[in-house]
């Protein structure tokens, strides 16, 4: 017995030291990466990053047309993309919950979710770009909204699905009509859960490069129209990074470090407002 | 009664806004439907010309020329599968782990900044995971790894073959790396949520009965959460299946097939990546297009098995409540 | 306990006739709830069985019973918050004032302006303390806002929470302790002027201090409403109200004056569940 015994407590600890490995394996790649992005686009940190355009191979530049599409196309993915998922997390969590078209969609949702996103890029190819003629901003907003879309639908189904039935059944009791239940209690009571849900999804969508390969492509000057193509900080890093050219990579981890500040700060931003309202 | 005329007209008016509210929800619903299946329609449509130029031979097909006007889908299709199965062997015992750690291990005060720390790699763009593997992992993994793999696990019986080859760095091994660095956090995060709602009474009676931590892991969390585990597993294999950026910079664009996991390759989604912007004949960019269709069905039927085997799981605690 | 001098005034047998605002004049004892024949199915599975109960105007009528009984279910029966939930429906005949609410022809809209219903957990909504009382006021009638405010102060007064609030009516109801979110919910249901009030277990996430002054409140508000009032505590329901119905699996078991039910019931269950035997 005494025998068996040691032999458990000798599993149970290799299996403890096991796990602190794998802890320590995790958090060993992330802080390699985080140090390698901060490292080699410090270097590349100057002024000149926002104020110039990017750069013909082998001079230097900025990276601001990059900054300005890529601004400009989330924000107009948010606003196509934001109150469609909002509306459809509604009918999932609300107007629709015990429906057999809610319980569809939100299994094809979150399949839509983890799809590959440059399917969605080949997607609004098809639909957009082949149609037009051309690339354009539209089709990057576009393809970007649709990866936002079923991001908003899962957090706002899930926000809303927080809010106690109670304060649900005390409205209607009240002889309020459904939509203001809704409209005034509901979302009130979920708006905090909603907006979190929409950061994260600005998060992703921020880092996102191959939707917008097909859709946006890309430009080497400065364009503010939609209609035409857009340059995106991915994009830009993504073909300044497989280029030969030495100032396109120090301009690419530049762009990387901006990126990845810009979203991991937004995801810890998010994660700590969201433990404190707790 | 001219109070209750307004109210009429204000109830009305109420019945018409829950009309038209319900039906904006209702449609923004469908919408979701209409993109998924719109994307697979599109897909399928636009990939028309190289099922019906190759037909079957497109699957089978190793040749990849698109000077010749020859395209088989075997080099990527088998990139995406071998860089998916090595993210696989090497995310899933870490994440479980991972997993093991957050839920029974940790000092309490500890689990929420761990959490937050593995959560965030996933957060990190693909890109910038392609390009610090790329610039930095590549690199070492030529120097360093590859030549040890090569020397030392080349020699062996059976799987020699597989780890024999010049350290270019860039390759299989690498890229399948890269990957499961990727998909750990998405694995280790449902694992920690599914362990922690195993119901407290039952790891307490096996705790009073003197088991130890691995045993109540071994022996009661992992079968109670059987399903959602292997859920989130399929999850990680399906996010594998589809991830671009990363595996674009570290995996080479080769159209070879090769044995060695030392070797360059190709994945559906890298595929896709380098070239549609130089696709010139219709017959090219419809092969690209064929691509992305397989690798859409494919994804689509892996993620709803994850999904269908995580409801399971749910369904499953409500009833045992 | 039952023979004690209870805190409140017990009705006496002649009681004379109230002039009450907001509703008819009605002879006291009158019934203005008839249920009839009431069955409720969750499912396939019946939790209410063939209940007929007339309820008084102007009392309070305590239901009683173990859970599980049917006395939430009862209540929730009335103004058909039952509908919000697929698998759930009812049948038999509902008569306020004279017509069937549970027919579909019913306006909804009617029913929960005649009724209003105070839950077992206080629902304060994420808004402001005056936001919470006049939400619904807007739906039913045209009022300019001095109006409103003129509600809203009347509501809280009723409810006896006018003093405590009324500096800070502009401040998140949130903020408020239990005992006053729930007086809270209690003011905002009555801003309506309803007739009929219902309180599903309203005191039982209370403190002690809190629900005695709910149930003083409930004593006053007697006056202008006819209250049914779902309690496991029988005590509660000995100190509060004037009629008292004792369910047991979903069947209406006995029904009668409180003092009655107390010290002298007719059947051997509510004797069983009243001595304490099982609940």
């Amino acid at each position: 017995m005494p025998s068996r015994l040691i032999t458990r407590r000798i599993v149970d600890w290799l299996a403890f030291l096991f796990a602190s490995a794998a802890t320590l394996f995790g958090l060993f790649w992330l802080f390699w990466i985080l140090w390698t992005t901060l490292a080699h686009g410090f270097a590349g940190l100057n002024g000149k990053l926002f104020t110039e355009m990017t750069p013909p191979p082998g001079s230097e530049g900025g990276l601001l047309n990059a900054f300005y599409g890529s601004m400009a196309m989330i924000l107009l993915a948010l606003i196509i993309g934001a109150p469609l998922g909002i509306a459809a997390g509604t009918y999932l969590a609300e107007h629709g919950r015990y429906s057999r078209l809610a319980k569809v969609v939100s299994f094809l949702n979150d399949v839509l979710l983890s799809a590959p996103s440059i399917v969605i890029g080949l997607f609004v190819y098809e639909l957009v770009v082949l149609p037009s003629g051309h690339f354009s901003g539209y089709a990057g907003a576009l393809a970007l909204a649709l990866i936002l879309l079923p991001i908003v639908v899962r957090t706002s189904d899930e926000a809303l699905r927080l809010v106690p039935d109670q304060m649900r059944e005390a409205a209607f009791a009240l002889g309020i009509p459904r939509w203001r239940v809704t409209s005034r209690i509901l979302y009130k009571a979920a708006a905090t859960a909603i907006s979190t849900g929409v950061l994260l999804g600005i998060a992703r969508i921020a880092g996102e490069t191959a939707p917008l390969l097909f859709t946006a492509l890309g430009n080497q000057f400065w364009n503010a129209q939609f209609g035409a193509p857009m340059a995106s900080v991915p994009v830009v890093v993504f073909q300044y990074a497989m280029s030969p050219y030495d100032e396109w990579h120090t301009l690419a981890w530049a762009g990387a470090l901006i990126l990845t500040i810009f979203v991991l700060g937004l995801n810890l931003a998010v994660r700590l407002v969201a433990r404190r309202g707790k | 009664m001219t109070a209750h005329a307004s109210i009429d007209r204000t109830r009305s008016r109420g019945a018409t806004a829950d009309r038209i509210f319900n039906a904006v929800t209702v449609g923004a619903a469908w919408l979701v439907l209409i993109v998924l299946l719109g994307a697979a329609a599109s897909m399928a449509w636009g990939g028309r010309l190289a099922f019906k130029t190759f037909g079957l031979k497109f699957i089978t097909s190793s040749e990849w020329d698109a000077v010749g006007g020859q395209f088989g889908a075997l080099v990527p299709i088998y990139g995406t599968l071998v860089t998916s199965a090595i993210a696989l062997i090497i995310a899933v015992p870490v994440s479980i782990g991972i997993a093991l750690f957050l839920t029974e291990i940790a000092p309490r005060w500890t689990r929420g900044p761990i959490g937050i720390a593995i959560e965030l790699l996933a957060a990190i763009p693909s890109i910038i995971y392609g390009m610090w593997g790329l610039f930095v992992f590549a690199p070492v993994m030529a120097s360093d790894v590859e030549p040890w793999v090569s020397v030392h696990l080349g020699q062996w019986p059976v799987v020699g073959p597989l780890f024999t080859g010049p350290p270019i760095g860039i390759g299989m091994l690498t890229a399948g790396i890269v990957l499961a660095i990727m998909i750990i956090p998405f694995i280790a995060a449902v694992a920690r949520d599914v362990f922690n709602q195993v119901p407290p009474p039952l790891k307490e009676s096996a705790i009073a009965l003197g088991s130890t931590r691995w045993e109540v892991l071994n022996r009661v969390s992992l079968p109670y959460a059987r399903s959602a585990v292997i859920g989130a597993i399929i999850l990680g294999l399906g996010r594998a299946l589809g991830e671009t950026m990363a595996v674009t910079f570290v995996l080479g664009n080769a159209h070879d097939l090769s044995v060695s996991l030392l070797m360059p390759s190709n994945s559906i989604a890298a595929a896709i990546a380098n070239e549609f912007t130089e696709a010139d004949t219709d017959l090219y960019r419809s092969s690209l297009i064929a691509l992305a269709f397989l690798l859409f069905l494919v994804t689509v039927i892996v993620l709803s098995f994850a999904k269908l085997l995580l409801m399971r799981i749910n369904r499953a605690h409500g009833r045992t409540h | 306990m039952m023979n004690d001098t209870p805190v409140y005034q017990q009705p006496t047998e002649a009681m004379p006739l109230l002039i009450v605002p907001n509703q008819d004049n009605r002879p006291a004892g009158a019934t203005q709830v008839a249920i009839r024949q009431l069955n409720f199915f969750y499912g396939k599975s019946r939790a209410l069985k063939d209940v007929s109960l007339n309820v008084v105007a102007n009392a309070v009528t305590a239901i009683i019973g173990p859970s599980g009984c049917g006395k939430s279910t009862l209540l929730r029966t009335i103004n058909r918050i039952y509908e919000l939930y697929p698998d759930q429906r009812a049948q038999g005949e509902i008569e306020i004032d004279g017509r069937n609410v549970l027919d579909r022809k019913y306006p909804l809209s009617d029913l929960r302006r005649k009724v209003g219903m105070v839950f077992q957990k206080p629902t304060p909504f994420a808004s402001s303390i005056r936001n919470n009382v006049g939400f619904a006021l807007s739906y039913y009638e045209r009022l300019s806002k001095s109006e409103i405010n003129d509600r809203i102060e009347d509501a809280l007064n009723q409810a006896a929470l006018w003093d405590e609030v009324k500096d800070k009516l502009n401040q998140s109801a949130l903020g408020l302790s239990g005992g006053q979110q729930q007086r809270l919910c209690i003011a905002r249901t009555i801003a309506v002027r309803p007739e009929i009030l219902l309180l599903d277990e309203a005191t039982s996430a209370l403190d002690p201090i809190s629900t005695a002054k709910i149930e003083e409140l409930i004593h006053e508000l007697r006056e202008k409403f006819t209250i049914l009032i779902v309690t496991h505590n029988m005590q509660q329901a000995a100190r509060v109200s004037q009629r008292t119905a004792f369910f047991h699996l979903g069947e209406l078991v006995e029904f009668g004056r409180t003092r009655e039910i107390f010290t002298n019931p007719v059947q051997q269950r509510t004797q069983d569940y009243i001595t304490g035997r099982f609940g």
